[in-house]
Order: structure tokens, then C-alpha cells, then sequence
């Protein structure tokens, strides 16, 4: 057998993007095939924002945009015009947050890789709407973690939604 | 012996919770994996792989690809004209002689043909895909019962079947215990599995004042900086292996992939950084794969269902084997562990570790161990069943008591201590409270049945690398060197995936040195930096890694207390040294500090006692007495330095319509010995039966008849938040007598269970079905199939 065909390159075009990221204004001239993680991590340097599987299911690549949390593998950077982005660098400005404390009191993360996409996606939520432990589970059901087998994850939630798990 | 590894003095940090030192970093961002390094003048590699399981390469046209604007340089296995093969170390296996690409054919879909060298990724991918092979196919091996068949397809034509690896031992006392016994007979099979960390391989490779510096993601920096020495044409003193934040490994980063290499090789080439960032369909079918292990039992019963000897054949499915280290150890492993904590004098295990075309198996928590305590943990509870006798008594009538130790298993395993039959008594007890009030609740819902199943299990820890190599032994080592501040550098061989492996050095140097933990530096991981170690593999670290320290840290304390009592004009024997202060004990003052001592010993050294050297820092090695590398005639080795134990206890709801497993109480009781940091092994329990868990219940990598990989990782379900139950830890501390303060390795006991104690939980749930429950993973869609559809 043999593999597909040549077929030609086309070569990208590019777009001008103007956002906030982190609070501050940043104008670039983008790819239009660039993905929203490939612009963070390579262009603006932030690379917090970490890339798991680049299919928008592991949710390491979770950012805030607009107040979403949303996987920056699966968006293109073109698709941010004009948005507001917060990554995890921009968390907290000094020292750690209280969910990022929570997180290092309680154990909540081993190798770290996933943990910025777990912070993202808490600090974006809001926790009424996930009430119980059931629903701290629900929160962070579209984050993979392999080390800690959520143990430590879960108790920093706790901590920092004050919810003391029942029985 | 144990005598030699004390810490000098009364403990501040060992034992307590000492906080991480990465989290702040990793918490905000900052933390520097492989993929966030990017040196001026960086190109990246893509990789052309196979897409088909077994193949002739006929031909290979790459001009297309390097036509793409931004392409540097597309390159095949006939460019690799000063590339040697991994070496293959073990007389006792055939050797694959893997090459960083596939040369005249493809053993598995992933094998690596090609790569692009280019720009950027963006371009090195589309370029990738300009790349024509052509293949003639040949007929694939894709279970290991067809690779065991004589005329099975050979991936390797050179060799005379496909089994790497064929041990067959003597096996006539035990065939004659059997001939005049009751024998029953089980097959036991668990599914393919692969560790799964969150981030995918990578390595960045440039050359820097003439030599090269590797940046990867692999578990060991010395063992990594020989194998490319092996490899490449470059001496090993012109290779740097450097390994910066790691986003775990679980094993699956114990091997030197051809991408390692293949950076490397473009970076010399081309005289510019070079970085690989594997993504995770390329994971599915490149990184090393797991278990895929069959065990067949035979087992002469006694009448109360004791087992008086057993016969073991044990098959691994390596897969296309081309990977280094080879993958052939935890067939070995699992031959180690059959007999389980058990008074089971006569055992004998033949290992049969064959190819197929299937992505390379490698390394993977539990290693091994996880497949022989399903299969004999099962077996068990299926003799219970088959004779009539209560499982749990059945395991005490043969479980080893603490008089019953040291005890030295039929393999050759030197269990000088443990809590066997009292960690199993403990989670029995919590276990059958939890599945009564679990019963209690479900026994008016006609649709659901509970069950508890129990695993009780020793595990190798700290084991000799020369299993996986047949090269590297056991060793590790440490500097430690006190500055003129009176700050502390510690440099070790081992490494930080993530497990904490940097707190605990911390911890253990500043308690044995009797200094503050914040002026001590940690060094790992840097093969310029740090004295040759083997790093991190068979959950070793704390007790290999700590014995290289307090061996280090106790010649460096002789002599601080030397200098100490010279300057204060006291005897050596009453001083001691408290918070990074030396005084005579019981009166804080007068009182000297590590600052005035390390500048004596190293700036105002005519200051220092008559005739003594200059300098503060003592490096040491520390390699277990104990510890064997290679079999006695009879096949027996000891090949770990400790032995920890577990036991594990599932409550288990099973739905009748679905088949859906749920967890209902997960109970370990666990024994490290002493333990250095409780949240750390607290946090290595959990995510090892989390892993442990998704083996058993989702996680299983498929193939057709065709060797097509059938798994994507949207298929591969790793356990999330909803899946994972909350799992009750019990710490038993049984030190052992031979190693570093008593310390055990903590990595694998949460993994090793799982399969087992809900394959019997599922059997007693379901006991009025029969069901027959030999492997994994245990899937809805497999347990619904033992539900009669018509159920009364």
C-alpha cells in the first residue's frame, strides 16, 4: 500500500487578533490555522496553559475566556478577537490565590501538568451551581489528573468552597 | 546494618508533613516541563509513522516533503549511516535490534519511518504527511496465543519463533506433587494497558560548546546520557542529560525512545536546538504499552483447599519488543510474585515473553505485580468455591504470621518483615461492616447486587534494574555539600516525575545533617550536576535514594562536628547539631554555626583542627547488601532490596440491567515500613488504585485482526473525579530490618489490588449467576454477558 497522495501547502494567512490577556492589551498578527494553546504558550510565552491532548478532552489546556472556562487545544487564536482571556498565570498577583493554597495545603496536585487546567476551570465556575460533593465531583469531571486519583483535588476543593465533605 | 543509616539526631522534618517544594511554582505556571523550552534558532520534528501493523518498507519518497517551504531536512534509517542499534545486554533473550527507524520493515502501526525536520510543528506535520511509503504487507501477530503458535508469522526472521524470552524451568518435584494430588486448573488473562501520564514524551536536544544537551522527559539522566552514548557517536562525557519538570512517568518514561535519539542526532546535524513534543494520538501508539499478561495456574489442592504447590506458566505480550530497556522484566516479576504473601513452598513458573505487531510494551506501574495477584487472588477465592470452604479462612490456613518471618518465598524473595495477616484481618473487618450496611441498603432493589472481594499482596520495591537491562544493577547515590553560608547542596541520581521525590531529599538531608530545610538546594535530575544514579523505576528512591544520603550526610556530620569541637574547644561525643547550630548537649551556648564551620573548611581553613583536609561535602553510594542481580541455578533471586505489603478490600454494587460496577467502599491497608511524608504516600495510595481502578474497569487498548490500534484516548477512560470513589486508608509500619531507617517503597501498592479485589467482589455479587471472571478489564458490556437476560 502507499501512503496518501502529495497534495500542495497552501501557505496559512494570517489575521490580526487585539485582546486582554491577564489584564494587559496584546495586538498580534496571527496564523489563522493557529491554535489558541500554540498562540499562549509560543507566542505570548505563558506557558502555564499546558496541552495534554490536543482534542479538548484531558482539559489541561483550560483557560478563562470571558468568564468561560474553555480548552484552548480545540480553539483557534483567530476566534479571540476582541476577548478577555485569563490563564493561569494570571490568578493571582501576588503569592497564592486561596483556591491555589488550597490546592498546596492539601495535596492537590503531584506533577502539576494537569493542574493549571483543574485551577482554570474552578476558579471559572461558580460553585452554587454545583451543589454537595456530587457536584464538586461534577465540577472537575472534565479534568484528567493520573497521579493524585483525585483524593487530594477533592479535599482542596472543599477547603476552598467551604464544604465540608459528609460522611 | 540498619545501624549504619541513622539521621544523627531527633527528627524535625521526617515523619511530618513537610509542604512540596515545586507547588508554588507549579501552582502558578512556572514550573518548566520539556515542551515550555524554547532556545533561539529551535526547530521541531515531526515523525512519519507506519500506518500499517506488519510490513516491507519498499520504498520511501520524502522529496515532496522536503520541497515545503520551511522544511529543513526530512530524514530515513539509511541517513542514520553512524547510528548503532540499542544494544541488547541479555544473553538469555533474542535480540530485536531496534533502530530509531525502521529499516527494511514495520513491526507495529506508530513504528517510526521518517522525520521532518522544520520551522515549526505546523510545518513539520503538514510536510510529515507528504511522505510516500510503500509497504508490502505482511500478515500480522495480534494476541500473544498466536504468537505462541510454532508456525506463526516471525516479526524477526533472524530468530526461530517469537518469544524474546522462554524460560522453562525444571519443573518435575512439583509435577509429582501434583500427579498424586486434587489439581485444579485456572486461566487467567489482563488487559493491555498503557500509564497514561498528562504529559505526552518530549525532548529538546542542542549543542552547546561542542557537546550535546538533551532536555527530556525520561525517568533516569545517567542511564539515558550511556544509552545515547551507545547509540550516537559522541563520547559520554560530551552528552548532557538534563530533565526539567516531568508530568509523570509511572514507568512509561523508564525508556530512551527513538524520538530521544532522533532530536539528538538532527541537533548535531544541524547544529540547532531540535524539540519533539509527542501529541497524544502518537501516545496511543508510541509510548510504551503494559501488562497484556496470561497466566495459567495449576495447583495441587489439600482437602481444606490449601494449596500444596502450583505450576505457573506465565506469557507476556511484548508487542514489537523494539524498545530499550527491553519490556521482558515484569513477566519476570509476575513469575516473583505467584506464590503472594502464602506459605506456597513448591512453585514453579515458566516465562514466555512474545512479539506481535503491536506497539512496544514497556514499563508501567505495578509492573508485573498487578497480574499475579489478579490471577492468584482469583484462584483463591475460586478454590474456596470449588472445595466449599470460606475464602477468608482459607487465606488465613496459609497467609504467613509474624513468627513465619524472615521468610524466603518458593522465587527466592526475602520478606524480612511485614503486616500480612494483620493488614488483611483489618480491612476483612472494615470490609465486612462496610458490605453489610451495603447490603442492608440494597436488598429491596431487585436490580442491584453487592459484593466485597478482598487482595492481599506483597510487593517487590527498590528492585535491581538488571531484570529490565541485564547492564545497570542497583545503586544510587548522593553529594552533599555544605557552602560557605552555611546553605546545604544535595545532588542525587534520582529523579522528580512528580511523586515528591525533591521534598524527600530535602527532608531527609536536612534532618541527618540537623539544618533547617530551607537552606538546603535540591539537585536532581542534571547528569552535570549529579553523581551517577539509576533514578526512578520499582518504587526505589526513598530507600536506595535515602540510604546514598544518610551515608553521604554522616561523613559530612563527622566532620562539621570535628571542626565544631575544635572551635569550641570541646568534646566531639557531647556536641550535637540542632537547626543548623553545633553545641555541646543540653547548653545552647556557646554555640558555633554551619556558616562559621563550612567557611572554616572551606575559606579560613587555617582555622581548621591540625592536619584535617580542606572542604565540606562527602558524596556516597549506596547499594544493597541484599540485593541480587542474577538467578541461582534454580532460577531463585532476591531481587529487591524490601518488600512492602498490602491489603485491599472493594464493596461493590453491581447494576443487573447495565452491568456498570460501582464502587461502593474502597478500604486499603497499607505497610511502607517507616513512612517520611504521610500526605506524599497518602497521595501515592490514591493515584495508584486510581490507576489500579482504570485498569480493571475501562482501560484496555485494542487491536483487530489486522493489528490496527482500535483506541483513542477519547476510548481509553482514564478515571475521572465521578469514577473514582473515596478510599479509606489504614497504615500498618512494620521497618525492615535491612534497609535505611526501615523505609519500604511506596509507589505500586494501590495499583497492584484493584483487579483483584473486585474480580472477587464481582464473583461474589454475582455467585448465583456463576460467572466466570478471569480477566480485564471487567467493562459494563462484559459484566452484563454474565447476567442471564431472564432472571428470576
Amino acid at each position: 500500500m502507499t501512503a496518501p497522495k502529495a497534495r500542495r501547502v497552501e501557505p496559512s494567512v494570517e489575521v490580526p487578533i487585539s485582546l486582554t490577556v491577564n489584564g494587559e492589551a496584546v495586538e498580534a498578527m496571527v496564523p489563522a490555522r493557529q491554535l489558541l494553546a500554540d498562540f499562549l504558550r509560543e507566542e505570548l510565552r505563558l506557558t502555564g496553559t499546558h496541552v495534554g491532548c490536543e482534542q479538548g478532552i484531558c482539559g489541561a489546556c483550560t483557560i478563562n475566556l470571558d468568564g468561560e472556562p474553555v480548552r484552548s487545544c480545540i480553539m483557534l487564536a483567530a476566534q479571540v478577537d476582541g476577548s478577555a482571556i485569563t490563564t493561569v498565570e494570571g490568578l493571582s498577583s501576588e503569592g497564592l490565590s486561596p483556591l491555589q493554597q488550597a490546592f498546596k495545603d492539601n495535596h492537590g496536585l503531584q506533577c502539576g501538568f494537569c493542574t493549571p487546567g483543574f485551577l482554570m476551570t474552578l476558579s471559572t465556575i461558580d460553585p452554587e451551581e454545583y451543589p454537595g460533593e456530587e457536584g464538586i465531583r461534577e465540577a472537575i469531571s472534565g479534568n484528567l489528573c493520573r497521579c493524585t486519583g483525585y483524593g487530594g483535588i477533592l479535599q482542596a476543593v472543599r477547603t476552598a468552597w467551604d464544604r465540608p465533605q459528609d460522611g | 546494618m540498619a545501624d549504619t543509616f541513622e539521621l544523627g539526631g531527633r527528627p524535625v522534618y521526617t515523619g511530618a508533613h513537610v509542604t512540596r517544594r515545586q507547588d508554588d511554582a507549579l501552582l502558578s505556571g512556572q514550573g518548566t516541563y520539556v515542551a515550555d523550552l524554547r532556545p533561539g534558532g529551535m526547530a521541531e520534528m515531526a515523525v512519519v509513522r507506519s500506518p500499517i501493523a506488519h510490513g516491507r518498507i519498499t520504498a520511501i519518497r520524502t522529496a515532496a516533503a522536503a520541497a515545503v517551504d520551511g522544511v529543513i531536512e526530512v530524514i530515513t534509517a539509511a541517513d542514520l549511516t553512524d547510528v548503532a542499534p540499542y544494544p541488547n545486554f541479555a544473553a538469555y533473550t533474542q535480540t530485536p535490534g531496534t533502530f530509531p527507524l525502521a529499516q527494511d520493515k514495520v513491526r507495529y502501526a506508530g513504528s517510526p519511518v521518517a522525520v521532518v525536520l522544520a520551522e515549526n510543528r505546523y510545518i513539520a506535520e503538514d510536510a510529515a504527511e507528504l511522505v510516500e511509503v510503500d509497504y508490502t504487507e505482511l500478515p500480522a501477530v495480534t494476541s500473544l496465543e498466536a504468537a505462541l503458535e510454532p508456525d506463526s508469522p516471525r516479526l524477526f526472521e533472524d530468530w526461530t519463533n517469537n518469544r524474546l524470552l522462554d524460560l522453562q524451568p525444571d519443573d518435575s518435584e512439583v509435577a509429582a506433587i501434583l500427579a498424586g494430588n486434587r489439581v485444579l486448573r485456572r486461566r487467567y488473562k489482563m488487559g493491555r494497558h498503557t500509564a497514561m501520564p498528562m504529559e505526552t514524551r518530549a525532548a529538546l536536544a542542542e549543542v552547546h560548546n561542542g557537546r550535546l544537551h538533551l532536555w527530556c522527559t525520561n525517568q533516569h539522566a545517567h542511564i539515558a546520557r550511556t544509552t545515547l552514548s551507545y547509540v550516537l557517536p559522541l563520547a559520554e562525557r560530551d552528552i548532557r542529560v538534563v530533565i526539567p519538570y516531568v508530568g509523570g512517568g509511572f514507568g512509561l518514561k523508564q525508556h530512551l525512545y527513538p524520538e530521544d535519539v532522533l532530536v539528538s542526532w538532527l541537533a548535531l546535524r544541524h547544529r540547532r536546538p531540535v524539540r519533539f513534543v509527542e501529541d497524544r494520538a502518537e501516545h496511543m501508539i508510541a509510548a510504551a504499552h503494559a501488562r497484556d499478561h496470561m497466566i495459567d495456574i495449576e495447583a495441587a489442592i489439600a482437602d481444606d483447599g490449601r494449596i500444596l504447590a502450583m505450576r505457573v506458566q506465565v506469557v507476556q505480550d511484548l508487542g514489537s519488543a523494539e524498545i530499550f530497556p527491553g519490556a521482558w522484566c515484569p513477566a519476570l516479576t509476575t513469575a516473583a510474585h505467584m506464590t503472594g504473601p502464602y506459605d506456597i513452598r513448591d512453585c514453579v513458573v515458566s516465562v514466555a515473553a512474545v512479539t506481535t505487531n503491536k506497539t512496544p510494551g514497556g514499563s508501567y506501574r505495578g509492573f508485573g505485580v498487578p497480574e499475579a495477584v489478579f490471577a492468584l487472588e482469583r484462584f483463591i477465592d475460586e478454590i474456596a468455591a470449588e472445595v466449599g470452604v470460606d475464602r477468608l479462612d482459607l487465606r488465613r490456613s496459609m497467609l504467613l504470621q509474624p513468627a513465619d518471618l524472615p521468610y524466603t518465598t518458593a522465587s527466592g524473595a526475602l520478606l524480612d518483615s511485614g503486616s500480612f495477616a494483620e493488614s488483611f484481618e483489618r480491612v476483612v473487618e472494615m470490609g465486612e461492616d462496610a458490605y453489610r450496611q451495603a447490603g442492608a441498603h440494597y436488598r429491596s432493589d431487585p436490580d442491584s447486587r453487592v459484593g466485597v472481594g478482598y487482595a492481599v499482596l506483597f510487593e517487590g520495591v527498590s528492585p535491581t534494574h538488571h531484570g529490565a537491562s541485564a547492564h545497570w544493577m542497583g545503586h544510587e547515590s548522593c553529594t552533599i555539600e555544605v557552602q560557605p553560608d552555611g546553605g546545604v547542596r544535595v545532588a542525587s541520581g534520582v529523579t522528580d516525575q512528580g511523586q515528591g521525590t525533591t521534598t524527600f531529599v530535602a527532608t531527609l538531608t536536612a534532618d541527618a545533617l540537623g539544618v533547617p530545610i530551607e537552606t538546603v538546594r535540591v539537585e536532581l535530575a542534571d547528569s552535570d550536576a549529579t553523581p551517577y544514579g539509576l533514578g526512578a523505576f520499582g518504587s526505589r528512591q526513598a530507600v536506595i535514594g535515602g540510604g546514598a544520603i544518610l551515608l553521604a550526610a554522616a561523613d559530612v556530620r563527622g566532620k562539621v562536628k570535628k571542626i565544631a569541637a575544635h572551635m569550641l574547644e570541646a568534646p566531639e561525643d557531647d556536641l550535637v547539631i540542632e537547626a543548623g547550630r553545633v553545641h555541646v548537649a543540653g547548653s545552647p551556648v556557646p554555640a558555633v554555626t554551619m556558616a562559621e564551620i563550612a567557611t572554616t573548611a572551606v575559606i579560613r581553613t587555617i582555622d581548621l583542627p591540625p592536619g584535617m583536609e580542606p572542604g565540606l561535602e562527602a558524596t556516597a553510594r549506596y547499594e544493597p547488601e541484599l540485593m541480587e542481580h542474577t538467578p541461582d541455578e534454580k532460577g531463585r533471586i532476591n531481587a529487591n532490596a524490601a518488600y512492602a505489603n498490602a491489603a485491599h478490600a472493594a464493596v461493590i454494587r453491581v447494576d443487573l440491567g447495565t452491568g456498570e460496577i460501582e464502587i461502593l467502599d474502597y478500604i486499603l491497608a497499607h505497610d511502607c515500613g517507616r513512612v517520611i511524608n504521610p500526605p506524599i504516600v497518602d497521595g501515592q495510595i490514591w493515584g495508584g488504585i486510581a490507576q489500579g481502578l482504570g485498569g480493571t474497569l475501562y482501560e484496555d487498548l485494542c487491536f483487530n485482526d489486522l493489528g490496527q490500534p482500535q483506541t483513542a484516548f477519547m476510548d481509553y477512560l482514564v478515571p475521572s473525579a465521578v469514577e473514582m470513589p473515596d478510599v479509606v486508608i489504614e497504615h500498618f509500619e512494620s521497618p525492615s530490618p535491612n534497609t535505611p531507617l526501615g523505609m519500604k517503597g511506596v509507589g505500586e501498592g494501590g495499583t497492584v489490588g484493584p483487579a483483584a479485589a473486585i474480580g472477587n467482589a464481582l464473583a461474589q455479587a454475582l455467585a448465583e449467576f456463576s460467572p466466570q471472571i478471569h480477566e480485564t478489564p471487567l467493562s459494563p458490556a462484559v459484566v452484563r454477558a454474565m447476567i442471564p437476560d431472564q432472571r428470576t
